[in-house]
């Protein structure tokens, strides 16, 4: 007897105890119609099809609610998140122009020299060589 | 979208098999009970949305899930249990010589107060009936002494009939360590029953 043969005989044999006493079958039957009564309601007629999109769209919340919250939360986050960005690149280009101008000031060369189209090229072609 | 008569019936069709697979996880009638109720639950709160055909693979995974919450709720009461009991255990060796004795309770009978089983006090069964019913007892006992994901893999191909790929699905793994689970499971079994003197 190979391994399918078995068990089906098994599953034969296991079928036949499938008959549970009184109490137990009414138990199964109290959680088997809660589980039914906590099951979300269907969507009814010409709504069906308009139902199932929403549930889509709505995911885990259902309705016309679900569907505005599920829409509503990404623009939300997406709008927070640009104006974070936002913000950031400001604060990050103060910084750099501060940094500049404090280099420009404790330096030992006048700011005048930096005006000289001279010493521009002067640095430009320095930097280029390193 | 499964419709809640599908439903009903769905559940319905394996609300029985799945407590058997309760017990012989657990080995205790209420709390699988407890497990099937609450996979049941979750079935349909979660996914009762869900096409009927998605339903026997999902509850499945379920209630493998709520038999692994079991034993991790367990494990963690014995735990809280042996912590708290180091404390008490001071206080009850020295309150133990002052509690008063069974006195009167030691007298009875528990046979006089035992209940009988619905149906024990039915006419004697055919002999043939008496056999099947042993055969299938020792078989739930010995399924029971499986190891689990053995006795998972075995009961999910050959009693739900599920195949090689549901099964993986459900138990999380690769299909050849279904195939293997499997082999080793009726193995096992069988070799276990024929030790008992049962031929299949």
């Amino acid at each position: 007897m190979n391994e399918s043969q078995f068990g089906d005989k098994i599953r034969h044999i296991l079928n036949q105890g499938l008959s549970l006493d009184s109490r137990k079958a009414a138990r199964l039957q109290a959680a088997r119609e809660l589980a039914l009564a906590r099951k979300r309601p269907e969507p009814v007629g010409v709504l069906a099809s308009a139902g199932v999109w929403a549930g889509n769209m709505a995911g885990d919340f259902g309705g016309w609610t679900g569907l505005s919250l599920r829409l509503l939360v990404p623009v939300a986050m997406l709008l927070i998140g640009f104006g974070a960005i936002y913000t950031w690149q400001q604060n990050q280009r103060a910084a750099e122009v501060e940094e500049i101008d404090a280099q420009l000031l404790t330096g030992d060369l006048p700011i005048d020299a930096y005006l000289d189209r001279g010493f521009q090229n002067y640095l430009k072609t320095r930097a280029a060589e390193e | 979208m499964a419709s809640r008569s599908e439903l009903s019936a769905f559940l319905e069709s394996v609300e029985r098999r799945a407590f058997k697979q309760a017990v012989f996880a657990v080995r205790d009638e209420e709390a699988a009970l407890d497990i099937v109720q609450d996979a049941m639950l979750r079935l349909a709160e979660k996914y009762g949305h869900r096409p009927a055909e998605e339903l026997p693979l999902l509850f499945h995974r379920i209630v493998q899930n709520a038999i692994r919450d079991w034993f991790r709720i367990v494990q963690n009461a014995i735990r809280d249990w042996f912590r708290r009991q180091k404390v008490r255990s001071l206080w009850t060796t020295s309150l133990s010589s002052l509690a008063p004795g069974r006195g009167e309770d030691e007298d009875q009978d528990p046979l006089e107060t035992l209940q009988a089983a619905d149906g024990s006090n039915r006419e004697e069964a055919p002999a043939e009936q008496l056999e099947r019913a042993q055969v299938l007892e020792i078989i739930e006992q010995e399924l029971a002494r499986l190891p689990a994901r053995q006795r998972e893999a075995f009961v999910m191909r050959y009693w739900e009939e599920l195949d090689v790929a549901e099964t993986a699905r459900v138990m999380g793994c690769s299909e050849g360590s279904v195939k293997t689970h499997c082999s080793r499971a009726a193995h096992a079994l069988a070799a276990a029953l024929r030790a008992r003197g049962i031929t299949l």
